[in-house]
């Protein structure tokens, strides 16, 4: 055995090969898992391709605000229909639209209205809503509000 | 029906404390998963002991890691890596048998204690390859998909541990084989019959 040291050689040569076949497969197998997921992932985004994410806050008008970042709606959606998204609403409809009368069973004080605001990016502002919230088409990045007000 | 190994006293009380060796490292490198000094101890039993003293190292250790493990009990896995391990005895008896030696010298300015050490990790890391082949192979029996394509996964799966347990064997056989076959040699010699 230690008269030949070339077999020797060849056999951590060997080691070699076989450390560099390991790590070939297994970064083979890492490349297809990664394209395997990119692919996939790919796909998810197509599914939101029609979608803008609008941010909603609802101020119940005791100190309690939620906030519902980037909530996903279909494009051309309202704001009306962006709320019911995330929160149970009783609502009439009226002359001009849409009444919100109670968000997620808040509402019917008397005296107390919901009202909605768009932020107003320029002036730094919440702005009252121009129209009824079912008449107000959303648009990607808007900040909107629900704030339970007393008159 | 009687199985007669021939052991004697001395061969029966190496087995038991290299087995309790055994037993004692794995549970202190417990939480690095194939990182063990087993593998080495069960090779340098049979290089000094012989074949039959060397094998029952590996199997007698796995009879008690493998049953009284944290990450838990499987039969096949159990009996897989039980008789796999046997290996090492079996390569350490023949190379001792066959004329392979190991350096005598110990200093790390010989070229011969070098050249020694490169040779048993080299062992080292092939004896690893084929056991955790074995292993691997037995482990895709508890894969639920087709034989060739669970071998498949078991095997590629397997890669990152057969790394680490391949060369942690290469670097533990490299740096410790020569020194622990002409200590524990030595230990052996001296408490002769």
């Amino acid at each position: 055995m230690n008269k030949t040291p070339w077999i020797w050689v060849s056999a951590a040569l060997l080691c070699a090969l076989v450390v560099s076949l390991y790590l070939s497969i297994y970064y083979y197998q890492e490349n297809l898992k990664y394209q395997q997921l990119y692919a996939e992932a790919l796909k998810e985004l197509e599914k939101y391709e029609n979608y803008i994410a609008v941010n909603i806050l609802i101020d119940y008008g005791n100190g309690t605000m939620t906030w519902h970042n980037n909530t996903l709606v279909p494009f051309g959606s309202n704001f009306f229909t962006a709320t019911m998204t995330i929160a149970e609403l009783n609502y009439t409809k009226g002359q001009y639209g849409i009444f919100v009368t109670a968000i997620n069973g808040v509402g019917g004080d008397p005296n107390h209205f919901w009202i909605w605001y768009i932020w107003n990016s320029t002036t730094k502002s919440w702005d009252w809503g121009p129209v009824a919230c079912d008449a107000y088409i959303l648009h990607d990045g808007d900040i909107l509000s629900w704030v339970y007000t007393k008159f | 029906m009687s199985i007669n190994l021939n052991l004697s006293t001395k061969e029966l009380g190496f087995i038991a404390v290299m087995t309790s060796l055994c037993v004692g490292s794995n549970y202190l490198m417990l939480s690095i998963p194939n990182v063990k000094f087993m593998d080495l101890f069960v090779f340098v039993s049979g290089y000094l002991m012989g074949v039959i003293p060397g094998m029952l190292v590996g199997f007698l250790t796995w009879l008690i890691y493998g049953t009284l493990n944290p990450y838990g009990f499987q039969l096949l896995i159990f009996f897989a890596t039980s008789l796999s391990e046997t290996l090492y005895g079996l390569a350490g008896g023949l190379c001792a048998r066959y004329g392979f030696k190991v350096s005598d010298s110990l200093s790390i300015g010989d070229g011969e204690f070098w050249s020694s050490n490169m040779k048993l990790g080299i062992m080292g890391f092939f004896l690893t390859f084929i056991y955790d082949l074995i292993t691997n192979i037995a482990s895709a029996f508890m894969i639920a998909l087709p034989p060739p394509r669970a071998i498949i996964v078991a095997l590629v799966s397997g890669i990152p541990f057969a790394l680490a347990h391949e060369i942690s064997n290469f670097i533990f056989f490299f740096l410790c084989g020569t020194v622990l076959i002409n200590t524990i040699g030595k230990v052996i010699l001296k408490g002769g019959e």
